[in-house]
């Protein structure tokens, strides 16, 4: 019905634009993103290589790491905490994976050629998209501007990685003129299983994704557009080494429609606001593993529609940001288990039995100019959140007679204070916030991790969690030198983590035993980074990070995934149309493991990587041609967070070509 | 151009609001193999001596397992139901050989003044085959006069296995019967776990004519403990429990009482201790709690299979 409802608003919407007549006077009046506070990480590539994936291109943030269970859709940890305490939104709009193992986190349903970047937002300063602990992730969607003359542009991305024998071709297309914008990109990628360090093939690590996105943007008044956006996301036989089953089959189709006023004068600066409509399906594959004596099908669906509305204020040194955040999402995961004899009748459990969530907040975001060189940052947020279970007797099992409904309230606050004294700068600050519990967390029934090979179930009544945060940063910027620190301390009160049950025995067949989800008092986590960058000659630059984290339980037990003493280090030349760069990362042993989550000690690595490229033109088109080696040295390695200690993948000599017009 | 991107955006769209695998229907997953019976209906009247007897039962069948009986005698002459009167009831097989056995069941009928019936019940140790057939007894008195009567009926197979039964000898060397009466159509869920324990009285005395009640003794044990362990016996599922399960204790009404819970659908296994009043083990056998993923799952001495 509602699916219903939204598709004739779309049509509505598109067919309006359609007849909308052409008005001719106009001002130019650039229709850009006017970012107020974000830090903005710009250009989908790395510095090491310019055709990346967005696991790829977010892995070059400080503050996020990833859970590993192949080589598709890693699982990005903002701030060392996993993905139920960030969250993460594409141009606002929140969209939730359908998979109860984390197989699908919302950044493997876009590409990198349908982004324009990625904002990453740390603690209760990424509260502005919703209830959150660790901050935000908000995946931007590429928008081009308005031109006064008609323009095409687009560019042709396509190459050849030859560990895994990945292919792939991107592409993406946009025209524009003074009163319709359109966009559109696709992409297509192919790989094979990789090879480790040892030239192992890691069987079940092949994927193919197909991606497209189409942007519609029509300026309706001088000041104003609207925006109709969609993204189709497929993905098909992806394997994944560290779990006992791949995925099969997984579809997103994200749509929105979008109005944006801008304002010349006054208060109000900017109101941008957006209905949204998404729905995926994900349905894994344990067929294609022979050690399976029993077949489960786990088919997933998650659905959501909801609404952001936003509006800046500016006046003098003071501007704000006030965005309303709605969103409904119903998510429903099915177990069906098919004994040895076929004709014997099949077993039948809800992992996720139709949880319906239901958000609603304001979130505000201040920004005071002090003077010229202090600013105060502050705001907050207010959202209630409620959840449904429609078949709550699966609940009931292990918690007889929880309510079927439950409301929270999500209150949130955070302040901060940046000074800048010649060339340093200072900033300190500090925040309060609850979050809900994921929808797995709250009414996951029976979702088996193989982690540490738990079934994990959900306890509808556990309380907010709730997070103290402190943050610091300091720095120091001349000509050729730079260096940023950063700290930030979590206390937070309510962790929520899997104990081991006593009662209740295990229902997939390779677990060991049965998990709930419960608070555990406060556990604490501090992050650190060190970033630093050396302009040693006018074209060689030097920059190197290292980071630390420390994650504890209310009995000084390490937490789970949490990123050892961390290091990398590049070194960049140009030379005319050539570019050579060349790095090295690693991680340092990791000692503070935890055997109770099913950890072990991982040993440090160490990687060294080497790219070249060379930028031309062929006839009119602006070309960059890229080669480069991963892991050149073919170090044999896994990660503190590759799920059941897969290894990486070993030496990968990366080919690519990209043209631009 | 702009109408080729609606028209790409409007075919996406109407591609993937289908979903590729549909999703289970919840409540016809739960009525596939359940047969559920609430009516009382007629299952077998005979007339006799000017009246007419007339037993029901639920769906208007006897099955093997429980039955609860609601008889009811009209006296054609006046077509006015006998109100308060003393009726037996004794079922009776006949098997190879033409032996003769019964099954626990209430003799003596209790009478239920508001809707004017007599309540019993009747646990079918067997269906009804080639070998074995089964007869009612039924004895009344009318004007002074002692009436027996005797008539045959079909005993079916119950395919609802939540209402299986089980017979057995127990360390005491003495005979039991267990039956399901309850829940009929389980879910995952709590479910209310209902079943009579009754046991066989060895003839004291020799046998008069027949049928002599007192050859066909059967009871209700009294404040017997029934301790449950529910497992899914599937080598899939590894003999998988379930938390929070209450093992049954008799009530007021003399049936057992407890509760059962079923993490999902599918074949599971009821396995019992039974206990006597002391304490002592009449029947069972603990089930060790190891998950034996690929093995039949390991059973009780006593149990019942369920399925749903």
């Amino acid at each position: 019905m509602n699916r219903l409802t939204l598709l004739l608003l779309f049509t509505g919407v598109v067919g309006w634009t359609q007849n909308t007549p052409i008005q001719n006077d106009s001002t130019e009046v650039a229709l850009d993103e006017v970012v107020l506070i974000a830090k903005t990480k710009k250009k989908i590539e790395t510095e090491m290589k310019m055709a990346v994936s967005v696991d790829e291109f977010l892995a070059s943030s400080d503050n996020i790491s990833f859970i590993k269970r192949g080589a598709y859709a890693w699982e990005p940890l903002l701030n060392n905490m996993s993905t139920e305490r960030s969250i993460i939104t594409i141009d606002g709009m929140h969209v939730f994976g359908a998979c109860t193992d984390k197989m699908d986190p919302i950044t493997s349903y876009v590409e990198s050629n349908n982004l324009a970047s990625i904002e990453i937002k740390s603690g209760q300063e990424g509260g502005m998209q919703g209830s959150t602990v660790a901050g935000s992730i908000n995946l931007k969607r590429k928008n081009t501007s308005f031109t006064n003359y008609k323009d095409w542009k687009g560019a042709y991305q396509s190459g050849f990685e030859f560990n895994n024998k990945q292919f792939f071709n991107l592409g993406n297309i946009s025209y524009s003129s003074e009163k319709f914008v359109t966009e559109g990109s696709f992409s297509y990628r192919k790989a094979e299983n990789y090879s480790d360090g040892n030239n192992d093939k890691v069987n079940h690590s092949q994927f193919r994704k197909f991606n497209s996105s189409l942007g519609l943007t029509y300026k309706t008044s001088d000041l104003s557009s609207l925006r109709v956006d969609a993204i189709f996301d497929q993905a098909n036989d992806v394997g994944y080494p560290a779990l006992p089953m791949d995925l099969w089959l997984s579809r997103a189709l994200i749509t929105s429609v979008a109005y944006k006023q801008l304002f010349e004068e006054g208060l109000v600066r900017v109101w941008d606001s957006k209905i949204y409509f998404n729905t995926i399906e994900h349905y894994m594959d344990d067929t294609t593993r022979p050690e399976n004596l029993v077949h489960m099908d786990m088919p997933g669906w998650s659905t959501t529609y909801g609404l952001v509305s936003k509006i800046n204020l500016k006046k003098d040194n003071y501007s704000s940001e006030i965005q309303l955040n709605a969103y409904n999402n119903l998510s429903i995961a099915e177990m069906r288990m098919y004994p040895q004899d076929r004709s014997e009748r099949t077993m039948f459990a809800y992992s996720w039995p139709w949880v319906t969530t239901r958000y609603a907040g304001v979130s505000i975001n201040n920004s005071f100019e002090v003077t010229e060189k202090t600013q105060l940052n502050f705001g907050g947020s207010l959202g209630l959140n409620y959840n449904h279970s429609k078949y709550v007797d699966f609940n009931w099992i292990f918690h007889p007679g929880v309510p079927q409904e439950k409301t929270r309230f999500l209150p949130s606050l955070y302040a901060g204070y940046t000074i800048d004294v010649n060339k340093f700068n200072f900033s300190v600050g500090s925040g309060y916030g609850h979050r809900a519990p994921s929808v797995s967390e709250g009414y996951g029934y029976y979702i088996y991790n193989s982690f540490d090979r738990y079934d994990y179930i959900g306890n509808p009544d556990l309380k907010n969690e709730i997070s103290y945060e402190i943050n610091a940063s300091a720095g120091f910027k001349n000509e050729k030198i730079s260096f940023q620190v950063k700290a930030n301390y979590f206390h937070i009160q309510n962790y929520i983590i899997g104990r081991i049950l006593s009662m209740g025995s295990p229902m997939n067949y390779q677990s060991v035993g049965v998990k709930g989800y419960t608070s555990l008092d406060y556990a604490t986590l501090f992050n650190f980074s060190l970033n630093a960058k050396y302009d040693i000659l006018e074209h060689l630059h030097w920059n190197g990070t290292l980071t630390y984290a420390r994650g504890k339980d209310n009995k000084e037990g390490n937490l789970p995934f949490i990123r050892p003493l961390s290091y990398q280090t590049l070194l960049q030349y140009h030379y005319k149309d050539f570019g050579f760069q060349t790095s090295v990362n690693g991680d340092f042993e990791q000692i503070d493991y935890s055997p109770e989550y099913g950890e072990d000690k991982t040993p440090s690595y160490t990687v060294w990587n080497l790219s070249a490229d060379y930028t031309f033109y062929l006839e009119n088109f602006s070309t960059t041609f890229q080669v480069g080696a991963e892991n050149l040295l073919n170090e044999y390695y896994s990660t503190y967070a590759d799920w059941g200690n897969i290894p990486r993948m070993g030496r990968n000599i990366f080919t690519s070509i990209k043209f631009n017009f | 151009m702009k109408f080729l991107n609606f028209f790409a955006i409007a075919t996406l769209f109407a591609f993937t609001i289908s979903c590729t695998v549909d999703k289970t229907d919840f409540e016809a997953e739960l009525n596939q193999d359940v047969t559920e019976y609430f009516e009382f209906e007629e299952a077998v009247s005979f007339n006799t001596n000017g009246y007419r007897i007339s037993v029901e039962a639920l769906n208007g069948t006897f099955f093997k397992g429980y039955n609860e009986i609601r008889l009811k005698i009209v006296n054609t002459q006046n077509n006015q139901l006998v109100s308060n009167s003393e009726i037996t009831f004794l079922p009776i097989m006949t098997g190879l050989q033409d032996q003769t056995t019964s099954c626990p069941h209430r003799y003596n009928l209790i009478y239920n003044a508001e809707e004017n019936y007599y309540s019993g019940y009747v646990v079918f140790t067997d269906e009804s085959s080639s070998v074995n057939s089964w007869d009612v007894y039924i004895g009344f008195m009318s004007e002074g006069e002692q009436i027996f009567i005797n008539q045959s009926v079909t005993v079916e197979t119950q395919t609802n296995k939540n209402l299986n039964m089980t017979a057995f000898t127990g360390n005491d060397g003495e005979t039991y019967f267990i039956a399901l009466i309850a829940p009929q159509k389980p879910s995952v869920a709590e479910n209310e776990l209902v079943a009579g324990i009754y046991k066989y009285h060895q003839p004291t005395t020799p046998s008069g004519t027949f049928p002599d009640p007192s050859q066909f003794l059967y009871s209700e044990v009294n404040n017997y403990t029934l301790l449950l362990d529910p497992r899914m016996p599937e080598p899939s599922m590894g003999n998988h429990s379930s938390p929070n399960n209450v093992d049954l204790t008799q009530q007021l009404d003399g049936l057992y009482y407890g509760v059962v819970n079923y993490t999902m659908t599918g074949k599971w296994t009821l396995n019992f201790i039974l206990l006597d009043k002391n304490g002592q083990i009449i029947k069972g056998t603990e089930v060790p709690t190891d998950f034996t993923p690929g093995l039949e799952g390991a059973k009780s001495e006593l149990y019942i299979d369920i399925l749903f």
